[in-house]
């Protein structure tokens, strides 16, 4: 019988989730805590699972440990290189611009002065992005040249790592909602509208989630998108641009769901480990 | 020579390195321009670096270097290195990993999540060990640590500076060698020279003091050199390399935007040619095999 890894530091309602379905089908599954792994480099920690699901709240360590899964053959849901794509906002632009998936006009800086030029080229309102994080951390909608100095100042004063890269993209101007679609394999399974009188929509800011039929475009646009960041189990963020046309923002690696299972009638952790335990037999089978 | 654009040469300051290259570009009548890594802007739906063939990435900044290769490489611009190597290479634990996936000799090391995980790697490990940021570059913030106290310590001090949450501990053997280190550079598919690195000090960068001397590229530093730079994916990369007590060769890092003034008293390698020559071999044609 294939073997699951859930790999997860904290046990979110996602995870319980994920669990009580491995349960249900009566999988052979362990939980991994990666506080409480040394991992030799020369070694062969965690091969003996024939699928991982990887759920852990850090970008970094999910990062990590799926690039080591990588190198130990063993599946990972999401891939190492969803995880990377989706982690890096460029990476994400990059791959979706590469398949001819439509996304937001967006340019990248790598001072401030330079940043500041961008912006007012490309004209206000525009969204300010830090490379990683999420629920929406940091994300800046700037008006005017004013909040462009003050944001971009603050950026270089944070410093680090990521604040040197400024990445900027055009407003898109959105009728108070955005369209958040789950991707499964190659399966679009459910979707939800995101409504929000504040310009970031995330329900883990207030934002309200309701059903959003998936319609075709939706799906294939959802696969799409899904598929040239590297497939998995992800969340893909749409616009709805006043043209009508669906831009891509973003996609998650490893998306919160515990909003969109009764909102949409659709049991995800069920989509989630059927699909994980597919991965696993075409592995332990081979 | 036929061209079908210009070379590029990406920079933030003009360092000794960087002003041979130029010098050598001028010299072989090369269409080139030096660009300000400080004052580009990319706009990644448009198509307005296409009048290069290739550029090459000398900027200071890690992360600058990084995310000007991804968005050229967006625009069909090839670049030496490219972005896929620049990452491995600015990254330990991709390094070592990719390394260890070719059987390439590397110290012993150990990845942990936690501050328990890391101390039991490290005791797993034995002192010394050393403990090194996973992204991070001129010898900073490595830490020789002799006992579990200062394991510990360091341990704590790490998860406060942490700048990017979640990093690994990233824990390795050190490494008793004998006052020096070796440092090779490839370009290509050719170990162009190696020098020794000496420093009283257990961190041998020049960059932090050390000298060098000359050394012959022997076969193998020729084979461990060019084995590492292909696991990087290939470029112009800088090999580290030290012996241990028992005489055996390993790979310790790859440097993608080497400094090379240091090695120049040790060589008589034209360096600056060796490394533009490349960028013009790598812009005639349409696929590096090399680049990945």
């Amino acid at each position: 019988m294939a073997k699951i890894g859930i790999i997860c530091s904290r046990v979110r309602v996602e995870e319980k989730l994920l669990i009580a379905a491995l349960e249900e089908r009566n999988a052979d599954y362990e939980r991994v805590d990666p506080r409480d792994l040394h991992i030799d480099l020369a070694g062969d920690q965690l091969s003996e699972y024939d699928a991982a699901i990887v759920r852990c709240l850090s970008h970094t360590r999910a990062y990590y440990v799926t690039r080591w899964l990588a190198s130990k053959d063993v599946p990972a849901i999401s891939p190492h290189e969803t995880v990377h794509v989706c982690g890096d906002k460029l990476l994400t632009s990059a791959a979706l611009q590469e398949a001819g998936v439509p996304n937001p006009r967006t340019k990248l800086a790598l001072t401030p002065e330079a940043a500041l030029e961008a912006i007012e080229e490309m004209g206000y309102p525009v969204v300010l992005k830090p490379l990683f994080g999420s629920w929406g951390r940091l994300l800046a909608r700037v008006n005017d040249r004013d909040a462009a100095e003050a944001i971009l100042e603050h950026k270089q004063t944070l410093g680090g790592y990521q604040h040197s890269v400024v990445y900027i993209q055009e407003y898109v101007e959105k009728p108070q909602r955005d369209i958040r679609s789950f991707v499964v394999g190659d399966e679009t399974i459910c979707a939800i509208y995101r409504t929000s009188p504040h310009w970031i929509t995330n329900t883990a800011r207030g934002g309200v989630a309701t059903n959003c039929p998936v319609t075709p475009e939706i799906a294939e646009l959802s696969c799409a998108a899904a598929k040239c960041v590297g497939g998995g189990f992800v969340a893909i963020d749409l616009f709805e641009a006043p043209d009508g046309r669906l831009l891509v923002n973003e996609v998650n690696h490893t998306p919160e769901f515990r909003n969109s299972i009764d909102t949409t009638g659709v049991d995800i952790p069920a989509k989630v480990v059927e699909y994980a335990l597919e991965v696993a037999a075409m592995k332990s089978g081979r | 020579m036929t061209l079908s654009g210009k070379i590029g040469v990406l920079c933030s300051r003009v360092r000794v390195e960087e002003k041979l290259i130029l010098q050598k570009l001028r010299e072989r009548k090369v269409a080139f321009d030096k660009i300000d890594v400080r004052q580009i802007v990319f706009d990644l739906h448009a198509t307005d670096w296409s009048q290069y063939s290739a550029v090459l990435i000398r900027c200071l900044s890690h992360t600058k270097a990084l995310y000007a290769a991804k968005a050229l490489e967006m625009q069909g611009v090839k670049t030496v290195n490219a972005h896929a190597v620049i990452e491995v290479c600015g990254d330990k634990i991709l390094t070592t990993l990719a390394l260890q996936e070719r059987g390439i000799p590397t110290p012993p090391t150990q990845i942990a999540f936690s501050k328990n995980g890391g101390l039991t790697a490290v005791d797993e490990i034995g002192y010394p060990a050393v403990l090194k940021p996973p992204v991070g570059s001129w010898g900073r913030l490595i830490a020789k640590v002799n006992d579990r106290e200062a394991a510990e310590a360091v341990i704590e001090h790490k998860e406060m500076l942490e700048e990017k949450r979640g990093t690994p501990l990233y824990i390795q053997t050190y490494v008793d060698k004998p006052g020096r280190d070796i440092r090779s550079l490839v370009v290509g598919d050719e170990t162009v020279y190696a020098v020794y690195r000496h420093a009283e000090h257990w961190i041998t960068n020049t960059a932090r003091g050390g000298r060098t001397t000359s050394l012959a590229v022997s076969p193998e530093i020729d084979r461990l050199s060019r084995a590492a730079a292909e696991a990087m994916g290939g470029g112009i990369l800088a090999v580290d390399l030290m012996e241990d007590a028992a005489g055996r060769l390993l790979v310790n890092e790859v440097n993608n935007t080497p400094e090379f003034h240091g090695a120049m008293e040790s060589t008589d390698v034209d360096i600056a040619a060796k490394m533009v020559d490349y960028v013009l071999r790598v812009s005639e044609c349409r696929l590096n095999p090399l680049i990945r």
